[in-house]
């Protein structure tokens, strides 16, 4: 029995020893004397202090306002002058990151947007009136987002996306040839905590068409963390407030658009038209708030003035680059307010 | 006599499976740097369960030269705690395969606290994931091991 006894003692005693002991008032200063071991690079981060948080999901509501729209004539399609009382549609947007280590960082995103419109006139007989009244547009999207470090202070952003932009219905989809396909590569430089900026080029739709331009990046702290700057030039821009880690102000603009394959669906259109492709873009100036309503809940409501840049249509997809092809026909919108206002989920 | 030991051999299997998986567990034990290299976190055992602590901030002060608050604590009487200190990471428990699960990290930058399971890919490696639910919502952090230099 006694040699039971001594084995139970020997083996409690060794685990009273991994007993921890309480935290005791420590000296910090030693902490700031290291490195890295096992020779570990460090990599820049891909964002600077308070910018934005990264949505992971989006559910959204865009609405503008009414607005004048005159419609250009082509051969016998008459020109016609109507009111749109307005336009709205669903925003949903997803954005996770699916690789995420120091020395690359990898999103995917998908998205839907839907753009109805509803006219004054019952009488509509102009044929892009007649199709954005019927079917109204709608974009499905993927995309990808690729930040690679070099080292502390450089580093490389890539981003695709892949959109299907048309008058289609889910019951009646258009081909995926249609996919309009663009990008932005940046090689850029993060000089600190509050500074990164790069310059690069893109492929973008956001003009209505097929362009190529340069573009620059620029995400800017200032020193006292209550201002900001997020701007990729010339396709959006932001003066930021951060009232609170939770509360956060814009001020600022986004070029917005895309080229969309309107499809003759019922005959709206003379027999010699399959499909056009509508040239849309628009330039939003606008204000922003956004706010965490329940932990990672924010809430985001926007307003501001949307300006028509370009609302042509084309016979085909082409790249017009610098040629000065005629459009099929010329429309103008005129400008109106609008409002925009989506629940997110944000990322950690 | 043979009963006894037969009893020290079941006593030593079960003590040396367990000290193993101890010295598994305890791999996580030390200091760490975050992937942004901003903060430095020491990770402790109490009982089984791992907590760490920030010990090191590459800007400890704020824009008016006093040590860093958690102002940004959704708990107002917390908001005046210093930042050098705070358990950002608390009650992981071991599961085995290098992984550390059903504990929580808190993020000073917006006050946040985020589910966390902790993986350590090498020996000076850790991969800490902070997310929303499940972990699809969520984001991983790279963290190094931090080797203090000998004064």
């Amino acid at each position: 029995m006694k040699q039971f006894g001594w084995l139970f003692f020997a083996f409690l005693s060794t685990f009273s020893g991994m007993a921890q002991e309480a935290d005791t008032v420590e000296d910090y200063s030693m902490y700031g004397e290291a490195e890295l071991a096992g020779g570990a690079k460090r990599f820049c981060t891909s964002k600077v202090f308070d910018l934005s948080p990264n949505k992971l999901i989006s559910v959204g509501y865009d609405f503008q306002g009414g607005y004048r729209g005159d419609f250009g004539n082509q051969g016998t399609i008459q020109s016609q002058s109507t009111n749109i009382q307005s336009n709205s549609g669903l925003r949903l947007a997803a954005n996770v990151p699916v690789i995420s280590k120091t020395n690359i960082l990898l999103n995917l995103g998908a998205n839907y947007w839907e753009n109805f419109y509803s006219f004054s006139e019952a009488n509509l007989t102009h044929p892009l009136a007649q199709s954005l009244a019927k079917y109204g547009l709608r974009t499905i999207g993927l995309s990808f987002t690729l930040f690679k470090p070099i080292n502390e202070k450089k580093f490389f952003l890539v981003n695709g996306s892949f959109d299907l932009n048309g008058n289609y219905s889910f019951s009646n989809f258009q081909s995926l040839n249609s996919t309009k396909i663009s990008g932005v590569a940046v090689y850029g430089w993060k000089k600190h905590d509050r500074l990164m900026y790069g310059f690069g080029a893109a492929r973008t739709f956001r003009v209505g068409e097929t362009n190529y331009l340069p573009v620059f990046l620029y995400n800017y702290t200032f020193p006292s963390r209550k201002w900001g700057v997020e701007a990729l030039l010339p396709a959006r821009a932001a003066l930021r407030r951060t009232f609170s880690a939770r509360t956060l102000g814009f001020f600022g603009y986004e070029l917005e658009g895309n080229s969309y394959l309107v499809r003759n669906l019922s005959n709206e259109f003379p027999n010699t038209f399959n499909s056009v492709e509508l040239r849309r873009s628009e330039l939003r100036i606008r204000f922003t708030f956004e706010q965490s309503i329940k932990d990672f809940i924010w809430l985001s409501l926007q307003a501001g003035l949307r300006y028509n840049y370009r609302f042509n249509v084309d016979e085909k997809e082409f790249f017009r680059g610098f040629g000065d092809e005629a459009y099929l026909f010329e429309n103008s919108l005129a400008n109106s307010l609008y409002v925009n206002f989506s629940i997110n989920l944000v990322s950690p | 006599m043979k009963k006894a030991l037969l009893l020290l051999f079941i006593l030593i299997s079960v003590k040396s499976g367990s000290l193993l998986a101890q010295s598994e567990s305890d791999a996580l034990l030390g200091v760490w740097e975050s992937g942004s290299g901003k903060a430095r976190v020491k990770i402790d055992k109490v009982s089984d369960k791992f907590f760490g602590k920030i010990v090191w901030l590459k800007e400890p002060n704020n824009e008016e030269g006093k040590p860093k608050v958690d102002k940004n604590n959704p708990e107002e009487k917390l908001r005046t705690a210093p930042l050098l200190g705070y358990r950002m990471l608390k009650d992981f428990t071991y599961k085995g395969e290098k992984t550390w699960e059903d504990g929580t990290i808190y993020d000073p930058e917006n006050g946040s606290t985020y589910s966390c399971t902790i993986k350590m890919t090498d020996d000076n490696t850790l991969e800490v994931r902070g997310f929303i639910g499940v972990s699809l919502f969520g984001r991983t952090d790279v963290w190094k091991r931090i080797q203090l230099k000998k004064k």
